[in-house]
């Protein structure tokens, strides 16, 4: 029987599987899930992945001008990110909720780098720890970071994934829309429809492959471990890694 | 930098555009067709730098690489206030982030300068302060009695480092980088 795990956990391991060896990888600040998700990679199948996870010890640079540059160029392999609300069309929202955009209901942080990522990066794989129906949506409030643009702008990469707890999504950039990808285990094809603000289509999907035990083991001893040594959302790693029994899984 | 603009890789769609008329879309000179955003330069008439070190001609060193170079660059006026005047920078001190005199209008020597916040190597952010003004900052009357309070209610520079900085940070023995 598969070991029982946390949507967090679930979440962690999937951003890690996205890693690829030899790459630059990076997360920004407050990105606690892809930080464990990177730093898992590199301990698993990416011992060669060069981690950026700003504001921790896991970042080369001094300068925010530095990793402006270096996304620019596009060395940047893999971003991870998250938004408010994701749409049909691979945007994403980190500015504000609302039907008038002089008149927002709700503000958050959003600002400017996620929107140059998405073209800098090679890829970007979106996550959500809420997936319903207010979170992936037909259209977004505020487009923060554009999924697609005319042939003849210049862009270094695209989104890549969506990835939330019920689900992953891949961007298909020939249409530019997101496609259902794998649902994960426990979830059926009616539960993801029914909390998604757009329509799935008909395709038939696979199954998610399930954390395995030497994914989660390590996920829950030698990240936690690693995560806590060094600072590296500390806390968040002593309640939010390998303590199932306290939490409903 | 300083120059007029700059291209951007990014932001092409977004409604962050919208708002702004300092970002525009423009098309490569060199190719006649590749499109970019392009942004026009921030050129401020003064910047305010807090640094660890500057010197009697107006050479001032951040002790590492940081984003105020750009900044000193960018702006028509300079005035820096730090921690220590010496009378010239070595050329150890001159590493990192250098700011080279023939940008700084004027130098104050300013302890403490930079507290609440922390200055890198010296002191960090003064956690309780912090606190504080977070809280001061959540309506505008309360915002009004710190400013009262903390900025238009003292004197000059050494009565804030008297009544506000901790008196711990004030003593002799407390060396860089503790």
């Amino acid at each position: 029987m598969a070991m029982p795990y946390t949507d967090v956990e679930l979440m962690a391991i999937l951003l890690s599987r996205e890693v690829r060896d030899g790459e630059i990888s990076a997360c920004g600040a407050l990105s606690h899930i892809p930080a464990a998700g990177l730093l898992l990679a590199q301990a698993l199948h990416a011992p060669n992945a060069e981690l950026i996870i700003l504001n921790s010890v896991f970042n080369p640079f001094k300068t925010s001008r530095q990793f402006h540059f270096l996304a620019q160029r596009g060395e940047l392999g893999l971003f991870f990110v998250s938004g408010v609300q994701i749409d049909r069309l691979g945007n994403y929202n980190l500015h504000q909720i609302g039907p008038d955009i002089d008149h927002p209901q709700m503000r958050f942080p959003g600002g400017y780098g996620g929107g140059m990522i998405y073209y800098g990066a090679r890829r970007t794989v979106v996550f959500r720890t809420e997936h319903t129906s207010r979170s992936l949506v037909e259209k977004v409030d505020f487009i923060s970071a554009a999924g697609s643009c005319p042939p003849d702008v210049l862009r270094h990469g695209n989104p890549s994934k969506v990835v939330t707890p019920k689900a992953n999504f891949r961007f298909d950039t020939t249409a530019g829309v997101l496609r259902l990808d794998t649902v994960h285990p426990s979830y059926t094809l009616d539960d993801i429809q029914e909390n998604t603000g757009f329509d799935l289509g008909t395709d038939p999907v696979a199954i998610t492959p399930a954390p395995t035990e030497d994914e989660l083991h390590t996920l829950r001893h030698v990240i936690r471990d690693k995560m806590i040594s060094t600072g590296t959302y500390a806390d968040w790693a002593r309640k939010s890694l390998g303590n199932i029994k306290t939490q409903a899984a | 930098m300083g120059v007029p603009y700059v291209p951007v890789v990014g932001l092409f769609g977004t409604d962050i555009l919208k708002r702004r008329d300092d970002m525009v879309v423009a098309v490569d000179p060199f190719d006649g067709k590749t499109r970019t955003v392009v942004a026009k330069a921030l050129r401020p008439d003064v910047a305010i730098i807090h640094a660890q070190t500057a010197d009697r001609q107006g050479n001032v060193s951040c002790g590492y690489e940081a984003e105020v170079v750009i900044l000193a660059e960018a702006s028509k006026h300079v005035i820096v206030t730090a921690e220590r005047i010496v009378d010239q920078l070595t050329e150890k001190e001159a590493k990192g982030a250098f700011i080279p005199a023939i940008h700084v209008d004027t130098v104050a020597h300013a302890p403490f300068g930079a507290h609440p916040a922390g200055c890198a190597g010296l002191y960090n952010a003064d956690k309780n302060h912090m606190r504080e003004y977070v809280i001061a900052s959540k309506d505008d009357a309360s915002f009004e009695t710190y400013l009262q309070t903390h900025v238009f209610g003292v004197r000059d520079h050494d009565e804030y480092v008297e009544r506000f900085v901790p008196l711990e940070w004030r003593q002799p023995t407390r060396a860089a980088g503790s």
